[in-house]
C-alpha cells in the first residue's frame, strides 16, 4: 500500500491537447463553413412552409449539385496554388456533349461529325440503359481529358495556370458553341426524372429494390439523389486522392513548391493530377446540369458565373487561395452556403432591387468569419503561415 | 426500352412521396378565350388552356433571371406598380419578386421553391429556351400556373406571353431596305445576349428578309448584349474595321450604337433598333441628317400582362396558350414628344410602357420616377 504522496499526480486532461482539438484547429475553415451552413440552412427550413420535407430537399439538392461539383473542381488546382478559370467552360462543354450522347433513343445514338461538308460516322451508342451508361461515362472521360489538357499546358507549357486556363476555357466554350450554336438537344426523360429526385423516385424509375417499395428501403426513400451523389463522389474520389502520395504532393506544392521539389516529391505529376481531377469534377457538374435541364446550352454568361461562384465557394469553404490548406469538402459547404443565401429571398420579403446588395453583405460577413483568427494573433508573422 | 410505360408508376410513387394533389394541369379546350383584346392568341392554330378555378386572392411570384440592365429594372418596377393597382391588388395575397442571375439551376430551384411553398402562379423570364420540363411537370402536378414571358420557352405545354420577336427582325430588315432603297451593301447587325430565344428569333427574322432571293447584303455581325456600353464598343470596333455601313440593325443598347457612329464621324444611315427613349431622342435630333430610324419596343410592361394572364387563368377563364402582344413601333415619321418619347428626360428607360386594352395605364416616365424605397 503506497501513500498518496508517492502517486504521481495524473496529468490533467486539457481539451486543447486532445487529438480532436488539434484536428479542429487544423480544419478551422471547414468547421466554420459547416457550422455556418447548418445555422442558415436550418433557418431556411424553419421559415419555409414546407420545410424539412423531401420535396424541398430535392429541390435544394438539384440546385446545389452543379455548383458543388464546380467548386470541388476549382479546389484541387487552388490547393496547388493555381487558379482554374476554365471550370465553367469545361462544365458547359461537357453539358453540350451530354445533350447529344444521352438522348436514350431506343434504336441507339449515332455519333456523327459534320465538318465543312465532311460527314463522318464515328460510332453508334447502343440504345437503352446501356447506351445511357456508356454516354455518361463518355461525358466524364471528356471532362477528365479536358482537365488533363489543362494540366499539360500548365506543366509542359510552363504557363501560369490563370493564363493557361483562360485560354483553354475559351477553347472549351468554342467547342460548346460549335456543338450547340443554339440551346437544344434531348436527354432521356426518365434519366432526368431519376437523377433529379429522391432515392424513392430513382428506384421506381430504374426498377430496383422492388420499384423502391422494399420495406428496408423505405427509411431511405426521402433522400435526394444529388446529395447521395455528392457524398459518393467525395468519399470515393476525393478522400482517396487526398490520402495518396500525389494528393499530399498537391498540398505540398501549394504550400511551398521549392521545399516540395527539394524533398523529391512528384511536382509535375501532382500538378497534372490536380487539373485532371478538376476536369473530372467539372465534368460531373456539366453532366448533371445537362440531365437536369434535358438540354445542352453553350451559355457564355452562365459559364462565367459558375467560374466566379466556384472561386467564391472555395474561399467560403476555408481553402486558402494561396494554396496548401483547405479541401474539397469545405468547398462543397462553401457552394451550399452561397446557394442558401439566395434561398432566403424566396421566403422573406426583400425589395427585389436590393437583393444583390444583401447577398453581397451576407457573403462578405461569411468570408469575414474565417478571417476572425486575425484578431487573436500574437505575432504578425503568424499571418504568413 | 419501355421507359414511357413506366411513367405512370413513377408518377404514382412520387405522388406518395411528395404527397401532392392529384395530377391536374390545364385542360386543352376550344376558344375563344377571355378578354381577347388583351389576350390575343398568337395565330389561328394556337391552342386554348383552361385551369380549374381557384378561389382568390392568389400568391404569385415573379422569377426573373438576369438583372442589371435598364430594361429589367423597369420591368421589376412595372411589376411592383401593377401589383398595387386597383383591380389587381384585390386578387393578390402576396406578390414576390426574385432575380436569380444567369444560372439556369438557380432559376429552376427558385421556381420549384415557389411551387413547394404553395404559390398559385409563377411568372418568369426564362434564362434558356429549354430545360424547364421538370418544372412544367411539377407545376402541372401541383396546379400551379407558370407564365414565361419575354424570353419564352420552346414548348407548347405552358401559357406564354410575348411580342413576335421574329416579326421585329423582319420589320427591321424591311425598314433598312425601304429607307436605303438598296438591295445590296454593307449592313451591321448588333445582336443581343447570346443563348436565349429573343436574340435568336430577332436574328432569324432579320436574316430571313435580308437574305431573301434578290438581296445581296454583306452583313457584319457583332454581339452587343442589349447593353448600351457593350453595344457602343462593338459598333466602334466594327466601324474601325469596316469603315462604312449602309444600314444598321441593333437589338438593344441602341443609343450606344448611335453614339459610336457619331464618335467615328460616320455619316448617318438608316437604322432600326429598340425602344430606348435615348435612341428615340437621337432619331428626332438627327433624322434630317440621315438617321432615318425605326424603333420597335419590347415593352417591360409585358410583365404586367403576364401577371394579368396568370390571374385570369387562376379564375378559371379560357386562355390562349401563346398570347401575342402587338409590337409598339415608332419611326422618325411618327415619333411625338411627350407621347412616345420624352425629349426632356435624360434618364435611360424604354419608352413603350402602356397597353390600354390590358389596363396597363402608366407611362414609362411615371414608372421610372418611382423610387424603389417608396414601395
Amino acid at each position: 500500500m503506497s501513500s498518496a504522496a508517492e502517486v504521481p499526480a495524473p496529468a490533467r486532461f486539457r481539451f486543447e491537447d486532445s487529438s480532436l482539438a488539434i484536428k479542429l484547429r487544423q480544419n478551422v475553415g471547414l468547421v466554420t463553413a459547416i457550422a455556418l451552413f447548418c445555422v442558415i440552412y436550418l433557418l431556411y427550413h424553419v421559415a419555409h412552409p414546407k420545410g424539412f420535407s423531401s420535396a424541398v430537399l430535392v429541390q435544394n439538392g438539384d440546385e446545389i449539385f452543379t455548383l458543388a461539383m464546380v467548386a470541388m473542381a476549382q479546389t484541387v488546382p487552388v490547393l496547388a496554388a493555381g487558379l482554374d478559370l476554365s471550370v465553367g467552360a469545361l462544365m458547359t462543354m461537357v453539358g453540350c456533349f451530354a445533350s447529344y450522347l444521352l438522348s436514350g433513343a431506343p434504336e441507339g445514338t449515332p455519333i456523327n461529325l459534320d465538318l465543312g461538308g465532311l460527314h463522318l460516322v464515328l460510332a453508334t451508342l447502343p440504345g437503352g440503359t446501356t447506351g445511357l451508361i456508356v454516354g455518361m461515362i463518355l461525358c466524364l472521360v471528356i471532362g477528365t481529358l479536358a482537365g488533363l489538357l489543362n494540366g499539360c499546358v500548365v506543366v509542359f507549357g510552363r504557363i501560369q495556370p490563370i493564363i493557361a486556363t483562360l485560354a483553354t476555357g475559351a477553347i472549351y466554350i468554342g467547342i460548346a458553341l460549335f456543338l450547340r450554336p443554339q440551346p437544344g438537344g434531348k436527354i432521356d426523360d426518365d434519366l432526368n426524372w431519376a437523377m433529379t429526385n429522391s432515392l424513392g423516385d430513382f428506384a421506381s424509375t430504374v426498377h430496383i429494390f422492388n420499384d423502391g417499395a422494399a420495406p428496408w428501403f423505405a427509411p431511405l426513400a426521402w433522400i435526394p439523389v444529388p446529395f447521395v451523389l455528392i457524398i459518393l463522389i467525395a468519399a470515393l474520389v476525393w478522400v482517396p486522392f487526398r490520402r495518396s502520395v500525389t494528393g499530399r504532393a498537391v498540398y505540398a506544392v501549394g504550400s511551398a513548391e521549392g521545399a516540395a521539389y527539394m524533398s523529391g516529391l512528384p511536382i509535375e505529376r501532382a500538378k497534372i493530377a490536380a487539373f485532371t481531377l478538376g476536369g473530372f469534377f467539372a465534368g460531373c457538374g456539366g453532366l448533371f446540369l445537362a440531365i437536369q435541364t434535358s438540354s445542352g446550352n453553350a451559355d457564355l454568361p452562365q459559364a462565367g458565373a459558375y467560374t466566379l461562384n466556384s472561386i467564391a465557394s472555395v474561399v467560403i469553404g476555408g481553402t486558402s487561395l494561396l494554396g496548401g490548406s483547405g479541401g474539397a469538402i469545405g468547398s462543397i459547404f462553401g457552394a451550399m452556403i452561397l446557394r442558401v443565401i439566395s434561398f432566403f429571398f424566396r421566403i422573406f420579403d426583400i425589395a427585389p432591387l436590393l437583393q444583390p446588395l444583401f447577398e453581397g453583405i451576407i457573403l462578405l460577413a461569411a468570408v469575414s468569419i474565417g478571417a476572425l483568427r486575425m484578431l487573436r494573433v500574437r505575432n504578425t508573422l503568424e499571418l504568413f503561415r | 426500352m419501355n421507359w414511357a410505360v413506366r411513367i405512370s408508376g413513377l408518377a404514382f410513387a412520387s405522388l406518395l412521396l411528395s404527397s401532392v394533389a392529384a395530377f391536374a394541369g390545364p385542360k386543352i379546350v376550344s376558344g375563344p378565350g377571355a378578354n381577347p383584346e388583351c389576350f390575343k392568341p398568337w395565330s389561328d392554330k394556337t391552342k386554348f388552356f383552361q385551369w380549374d378555378k381557384k378561389p382568390g386572392p392568389y400568391r404569385i411570384a415573379l422569377v426573373n433571371g438576369f438583372v442589371g440592365n435598364t430594361w429589367r429594372i423597369q420591368m421589376v418596377k412595372t411589376a411592383k406598380a401593377f401589383a398595387e393597382q386597383p383591380g389587381i391588388k384585390e386578387n393578390l395575397k402576396e406578390f414576390k419578386v426574385v432575380s436569380t442571375g444567369t444560372d439556369v439551376a438557380a432559376q429552376l430551384g427558385a421556381m420549384e421553391d415557389f411551387i413547394n411553398q404553395g404559390f398559385d402562379a409563377i411568372i418568369t423570364i426564362a434564362v434558356a429556351p429549354d430545360g424547364f420540363d421538370r418544372i412544367i411537370r411539377l407545376a402541372d402536378k401541383n396546379n400551379v400556373v407558370v407564365v414565361p414571358f419575354d424570353n419564352i420557352l420552346d414548348t407548347d405545354k405552358v401559357m406564354m406571353v410575348n411580342e413576335d420577336q421574329k416579326e421585329m427582325g423582319r420589320m427591321s430588315a424591311k425598314w433598312l431596305i425601304d429607307e436605303s432603297g438598296k438591295t445590296s451593301g454593307d449592313i451591321l447587325e448588333v445582336r443581343g445576349l447570346p443563348g436565349n430565344s429573343v436574340d435568336r428569333d430577332r436574328h432569324l427574322g432579320f436574316r430571313e428578309v435580308m437574305e431573301a432571293p434578290g438581296n445581296k447584303f454583306n452583313i457584319t455581325e457583332v454581339v452587343g448584349n442589349w447593353d448600351t456600353g457593350t453595344s457602343q464598343k462593338v459598333t466602334a470596333d466594327a466601324l474601325a474595321v469596316h469603315g462604312h455601313f449602309d444600314g444598321v440593325f441593333t437589338q438593344g443598347g441602341s443609343d450606344g450604337t448611335v453614339r459610336a457612329m457619331m464618335d467615328a464621324k460616320q455619316p448617318f444611315v438608316p437604322m432600326s433598333g429598340e425602344g430606348e427613349n435615348e435612341f428615340r431622342k437621337q432619331i428626332m435630333e438627327h433624322y434630317k441628317e440621315g438617321l432615318k430610324g425605326m424603333s420597335y419596343g419590347q415593352s417591360p410592361a409585358l410583365v404586367a400582362i403576364a401577371t394579368k394572364a396568370a390571374i385570369s387563368a387562376l379564375q378559371g377563364n379560357v386562355m390562349p396558350q401563346l398570347i401575342s402582344i402587338p409590337i409598339p413601333v415608332a419611326t422618325y415619321k411618327t415619333l411625338k414628344a411627350g407621347e412616345n418619347y420624352w425629349p426632356d428626360l435624360n434618364a435611360n428607360f424604354f419608352a413603350p410602357n402602356q397597353f390600354l386594352p390590358c389596363g396597363v395605364t402608366f407611362t414609362a416616365p411615371e414608372i421610372m420616377a418611382q423610387s424603389e424605397a417608396n414601395k
